[in-house]
């Protein structure tokens, strides 16, 4: 699925999986920042969106 | 091809009159020189409207789904590319081998038709090609699965499938995202690519549902790229490369490209693996089995 977007022209690292149990607080909000991190990085996305004008 | 012609209606003569099949799926003139069409006959008396030339190139596999909740025993006629569906459908439990009596044909690729209306109503400049587009990366135009066969056993040619696909995939980012934007841009939701494909074979397509609407159904360039964004990784690992959606969309937009690409990705990730090869549980598509040492790298 990430290749395939990433060969649509979507940044790779708009899109993250990961497997967190309902245990794991600390591994989920480490994965949340390190996501919003990375997003921030590439900046506000143009593709895929729907245009309301 | 008449040569053909002829030994295919001896043989659906023959089935239906000892009753071995109760109808044949195959292809009849259409409405000009240029076309033929699907066509199911019943009836022995019926049997010379049955032709195979060289402009059959629909695919009778995908007409299989109509049927499955018949018990009639179908005669199909296959080429390479439909006997791939055929063994595609037999895998999703659509139809069941012995439902099935397939009469096989070595196929040298098939005409355009298309391209004959184009070039005979003047719409198109261009000389029809000898070969469709969808035959030209043909690596199996000898049926993989039959009872009984036709002509003689053809030769692929060269494996060039992905040279499409690596020529986008060396495009930057941006590149790739407003071309594939602009060649969606035109598609109308006509679903005709669904339609056409074997792999399409949901009792109940999502792209049908309302509740929950899961694509935005207005034709606008995102939601129709949306829309074959989905299609694609429903069929992926399924496709088996007969290039009928492509050829069945009547804008021309390109879709093997995003086939292809997850072929290429299927292959590499869990191959090498080319689908609806043979019956074989080792060929089931890697995305609808079960395996423990599965290499999780598909998300």
């Amino acid at each position: 699925m990430k290749s395939f977007l990433q060969y649509l022209g979507i940044e790779p690292e708009r899109y993250q999986l990961a497997w967190i149990s309902g245990s794991e607080g600390q591994k989920f909000a480490d994965i949340m920042t390190h996501v919003v991190d990375e997003i921030k990085k590439v900046g506000p996305n143009r593709k895929l969106r729907e245009e309301h004008e | 091809m008449s040569d053909n012609t002829a030994k295919a209606r001896e043989i659906a003569k023959k089935l239906l009159q000892d009753g071995t099949v109760a109808m044949v799926l195959g292809w009849e003139k259409g409405s000009e020189p240029y076309v033929s069409a699907p066509t199911v006959v019943r009836d022995a008396a019926d049997v010379d409207r049955l032709v195979v030339d060289e402009y059959c190139i629909h695919d009778l596999a995908a007409l299989l789904p109509d049927y499955r909740d018949h018990s009639d025993k179908i005669a199909i006629f296959a080429k390479g590319c439909d006997s791939r569906g055929i063994v595609r459908l037999i895998q999703d439990r659509v139809i069941t081998r012995d439902r099935l009596y397939i009469i096989g044909i070595n196929c040298p690729g098939m005409k355009d038709p298309n391209e004959f209306i184009r070039a005979a109503s003047g719409l198109s400049k261009a000389k029809p090609a000898d070969k469709a587009a969808k035959c030209l990366h043909c690596q199996y135009p000898n049926p993989v699965i039959y009872d009984e066969i036709l002509g003689e056993a053809q030769k692929p040619g060269a494996d060039q499938r992905l040279t499409e696909v690596d020529k986008i995939e060396s495009m930057s980012a941006d590149e790739r995202y407003d071309f594939f934007i602009k060649e969606f841009s035109r598609c109308i939701r006509c679903y005709a690519c669904r339609n056409a494909c074997v792999a399409c074979n949901c009792r109940t397509c999502i792209f049908d549902e309302t509740k929950p609407q899961w694509v935005g159904r207005s034709t606008d360039p995102v939601n129709n790229l949306l829309y074959q964004i989905v299609r694609a990784m429903h069929v992926a690992g399924r496709c088996i490369e007969c290039g009928e959606c492509e050829r069945a969309c009547p804008v021309g937009i390109p879709l093997m490209l995003l086939n292809r690409k997850l072929i290429k990705d299927v292959d590499q990730l869990f191959g090498p693996y080319q689908a609806g090869l043979s019956l074989e549980d080792e060929a089931i598509p890697p995305l609808s089995r079960y395996r423990v040492d599965d290499p999780d790298e598909f998300m």
